[in-house]
């Protein structure tokens, strides 16, 4: 391939890229240098510092924390009995297959369950403790939330544990360690790639979520994403907006880097 | 049993499921201090053994015992046998020296000691000065070389080894063979090597098993399963053979090819059908008036130390000759060779029923 | 292989059975003649019916799958480009530049495309609404049928280009009777994960979407805020086997890819 063969393929490819990865980037930064009346200000800046952003942001970062880590509690489990069970791929792909149908819809279906007579009710009647508020709560928002990005996290660690070389937990095993050790010191340590490509999938769309905290937590909680919504969409103060939105993409790329993968020869 | 037996299989089955038995019925015994290879093809059942004796399966029937306890339902890590596994099994997230102290740091010794163990053990692998080396920096031959330092540094009774020569290429293998058996000499301790190279196994065992479909076909040492191989399977696995029909007229005297040969070999009954062994390297090229048989020379390959010569005879039979001397193509040619070279087999024979006929006849072979 | 412990397999049973609940309490609730999700009246048919009468949610059904066939086709073909430009890159650097710009939008969150979106869109003077949300739909799928097509096309085997140049062919032939044809599956499972992106997409779409135009995700929204409505059920019940299929017909597109079912997450 010489000379003459320029890479024509780049320039629609180049236009995407400039049109809608970096233009809006661009845009998104410009923005947050305006106020509500259209002048330059450093203003959004000065007021993401008040309280009441610091407060908002703390907060989302505290439930996205949250989530997260319910949902690896709950995924590493899931994901290592998956490998050991003989239809593994199989039952992989029913674990999956829920994530296909449209996120609106399952956040819909536990409006009717965590409703005062849905069946999450029925159910806390029958066992006796009675009903009791559910929806527009801290916990349906947590657990309809690790609900929703079970599979996000299943996928990765168990991907991670399926290319986990088998004779290294006999090796272990044989060097006298127990279940437990072999767990700790070699199966954790050489799975924690897929757990933390799983946890960056499922932090960052945890913090920006919006349509999740309208539906199920009521505006008990604001997350960065509902904020960005709210000052886009509701009050049409797009500077603000536009100053979350930079703060968010600042976060997003600090979990990049902390998640970032180091890979290591697997043998 | 003797005091000497470490390890000691009774009547061991595994099998999955409803599947045929990967291991058939088999006991034997190890004895302390000895290099013993389980030798066999792919699917014959020498790894299974390794892994019932490691622990990481259990029998489905039978009795396994270890310094003459039943160890059926101890868990791998708490037996004093280590393994270095095929793929040698390295944790690849621990660099060479935390991999070779992983067993001691789960004994949970001392640090200090701890220290002086892996540098021992490195040492006595000639790995030296790669403690801190991360393992994909490593070579295939040094990675075996960790591989067995993080094996002997917990001081067991027996090393199980996997086919750990077989990633490795040919010239680096024949020197870990040597290492191998000479690390064995020096730390006095039980080797269980599996292979499926009969010259491996024939280099560097005590002791050999060859196994077959789950069961073990012939054990002994190396020079006894080379020269007196029970049945077609072990003589055709163990280096190159010439099998040929034959008819025990008498004892010491046996027909084949269309001819009447004395042989050293008795006990059968008379004119019993059998089959006759001869190695391709105790057959020698004459003139054909010379030869006790007279062969037709079909084609030859020269193997560098000696020439491969494939020839017929009148009966169809075919005979491999490997002889320094070269043939001609096409020509007939003579082919002599000793009566101790004719080895004779019964069909069907079993390794007990073997060793009773030859005490037999040879018990015999003395009041004459 | 050793069996499941029994806690185990109760684990994993009951993590299937929450898994699945919600979506079969939807779709059952759908027969209610009752019009509320928790008390079973009777069986009916109703809600579907009332479904298939309303002309507007016929309208915004045929709105949903006119932009996902649109945009899915648009970015494929995009996409395709763009993989073969990363492929073809011979600069380490441009390479890994180009991946990293790729990949910009798929870790990025909706809100943030949502948002810049639309920042763009009036910036450019387009109006909010069909071309709006089309655009859209094709930016943030094209690096979706990257990351799709670009594995197949580093499996090729280049000594097969050479050949072909070897044999005489131009580069454009090289193209079209060699590469193309060896990426087939690759563009296939783009084209659907595209589609599939595009149908489930909501945020996006919420924020770049003006007032006269809706999609399916959208509606469901606005209906769902307004509280329980068994349109909804008979929809989603719809919905669900409808993804059911194309999940099937992409798992037997990647089945016949020869690559062990291993199937992305939404």
């Amino acid at each position: 391939m010489k000379s003459k063969s320029r890479n024509f393929y780049l320039i629609p490819y180049v236009i995407w890229i400039a049109l809608f990865v970096v233009m809006p980037i661009l845009l998104v930064l410009y923005y947050s240098f305006f106020d509500i009346d259209g002048q330059l200000t450093f203003d959004n800046y000065k007021k993401f510092f008040t309280p009441v952003y610091l407060k908002m942001t703390f907060s989302s970062f505290w439930y996205a924390f949250l989530i997260t880590m319910f949902t690896l509690l709950v995924a590493y489990p899931i994901s290592y009995l998956l490998t050991k069970t003989k239809h593994k791929q199989l039952l992989l792909l029913l674990i999956i297959l829920p994530s296909w149908i449209n996120l609106l819809l399952k956040a819909y279906a536990f409006i009717g369950i965590f409703g005062t007579y849905g069946a999450a009710n029925s159910f806390l009647e029958v066992i006796g403790i009675g009903t009791k508020q559910i929806l527009f709560t801290d916990f349906s928002f947590i657990f309809v939330s690790v609900y929703i990005f079970l599979p996000f996290m299943i996928l990765p660690i168990f991907n991670a544990l399926d290319e986990l070389n088998p004779s290294l937990v006999d090796a272990s095993n044989d060097l006298g360690a127990s279940k437990w050790i072999t767990f700790k010191r070699v199966i954790f340590p050489l799975t924690i790639d897929g757990v933390k490509s799983g946890c960056q999938i499922v932090f960052i769309p945890a913090l920006s979520l919006f349509m999740l905290t309208r539906l199920i937590a009521g505006n008990r909680v604001i997350t960065l994403g509902t904020a960005i919504e709210q000052h886009f969409l509701v009050t049409q103060d797009w500077g603000m907006g536009a100053t979350i939105a930079v703060f968010l993409i600042i976060a997003m790329v600090l979990i990049m880097i902390l998640t970032g993968k180091r890979k290591r020869g697997i043998l | 049993m003797t005091d000497h037996t470490i390890i000691r299989f009774e009547q061991v089955t595994k099998q999955y499921d409803n599947d045929p038995p990967v291991l058939n019925d088999v006991s034997f015994e190890i004895e302390r201090g000895k290099f013993y290879t389980l030798l066999g093809p792919s699917g014959c059942g020498k790894t299974t053994i390794l892994r019932l004796i490691a622990g990481f399966i259990e029998p489905s029937k039978g009795k396994i015992f270890i310094n003459g306890k039943i160890v059926n339902d101890v868990p791998a890590n708490k037996r004093q046998v280590n393994t270095v596994f095929q793929d040698y099994a390295l944790f690849p997230h621990l660099n060479v020296y935390e991999n070779v102290a992983f067993g001691l740091r789960i004994k949970k010794l001392k640090s200090n000691e701890i220290d002086r163990k892996v540098k021992e053990a490195l040492r006595f692998v000639n790995l030296e000065g790669y403690e801190k080396r991360e393992i994909k920096e490593m070579s295939g031959g040094q990675r075996q070389r960790v591989a067995i330092a993080r094996a002997i540094v917990n001081e067991p009774e027996v090393i199980l080894l996997d086919e750990p020569l077989s990633a490795l290429d040919l010239k680096l293998r024949t020197e870990m063979q040597y290492e191998l058996r000479e690390l064995q000499r020096r730390l006095g301790i039980t080797f269980i090597f599996v292979t499926h190279d009969q010259e491996e196994a024939l280099a560097m065992s005590d002791e050999i098993f060859v196994l077959n479909n789950g069961n073990i076909e012939q054990s002994g040492t190396p020079t006894d399963i080379y020269d007196e191989p029970i049945n077609r399977f072990v003589a055709d696995f163990i280096g190159e053979s010439n099998i040929v029909p034959g008819v025990m007229l008498k004892d010491f005297s046996v027909q084949f090819a269309g001819k009447t040969f004395e042989c050293v070999d008795g006990g059968f009954d008379p004119n019993e059908a059998v089959e006759i062994v001869i190695r391709p390297e105790d057959l020698e090229i004459t003139m054909p008036e010379n030869g006790r048989l007279r062969v037709h020379v079909d084609s030859q390959l020269f193997r560098g130390v000696h020439y491969e010569i494939s020839c017929n005879d009148q009966d169809g039979n075919e005979w491999l000759v490997h002889s320094t001397k070269k043939a001609i193509v096409g020509e007939e040619i003579g082919l002599t060779f000793d009566p101790e070279a004719i080895h004779v087999m019964r069909h069907g024979e079993t390794e007990e029923e073997f060793d009773k006929r030859l005490e037999a006849y040879e018990e015999g072979s003395y009041e004459k | 292989m050793k069996k499941l412990s029994k806690l185990s397999t109760v684990y994993l049973i009951i993590m299937f059975f929450i898994l699945y609940a919600p979506i079969l309490y939807l779709m059952f609730y759908s027969f209610n003649s009752g019009g509320t999700m928790y008390h079973f009246e009777g069986f009916t048919l109703d809600w579907y019916k009332e479904l298939f009468g309303d002309s507007r949610l016929l309208i915004i059904v045929l709105n949903t799958a006119i932009i996902a066939l649109l945009s899915a086709a648009i970015s494929t073909i995009l996409g395709v480009a763009g993989a073969l430009a990363i492929y073809y890159a011979r600069r380490r650097r441009v390479k890994n530049t180009l991946l990293s710009l790729n990949n910009v939008l798929i870790v990025s969150p909706d809100v943030i495309i949502g948002a810049s979106f639309l920042i763009l869109f009036t910036m450019v003077g387009i109006k909010l609404g069909f071309i709006s949300v089309l655009l859209a739909h094709i930016a943030f799928s094209v690096p979706i049928v990257v990351i799709m097509v670009l594995p197949k096309i580093e499996e090729m085997n280049t000594s097969m280009i050479y050949a072909a140049l070897d044999l005489g062919a131009s580069r454009w032939d090289v193209l079209t009777k060699v590469v193309l044809p060896y990426i087939t599956p690759g563009i296939f499972a783009g084209f659907f994960m595209a589609l599939t992106y595009s149908l489930d997409d909501f945020a996006v779409t919420f924020f770049v979407t003006g007032n006269g135009f809706t999609t399916l995700s959208v509606e469901i929204y606005s209906l769902a805020r307004r509280g329980v409505s068994l349109n909804i059920n008979a929809l989603s019940t719809l919905l669900f086997i409808f993804t059911m299929l194309l999940v099937v017909g992409y798992y037997f597109i990647t089945k016949r890819n020869n690559k062990p079912g291993r199937m992305g997450v939404r």
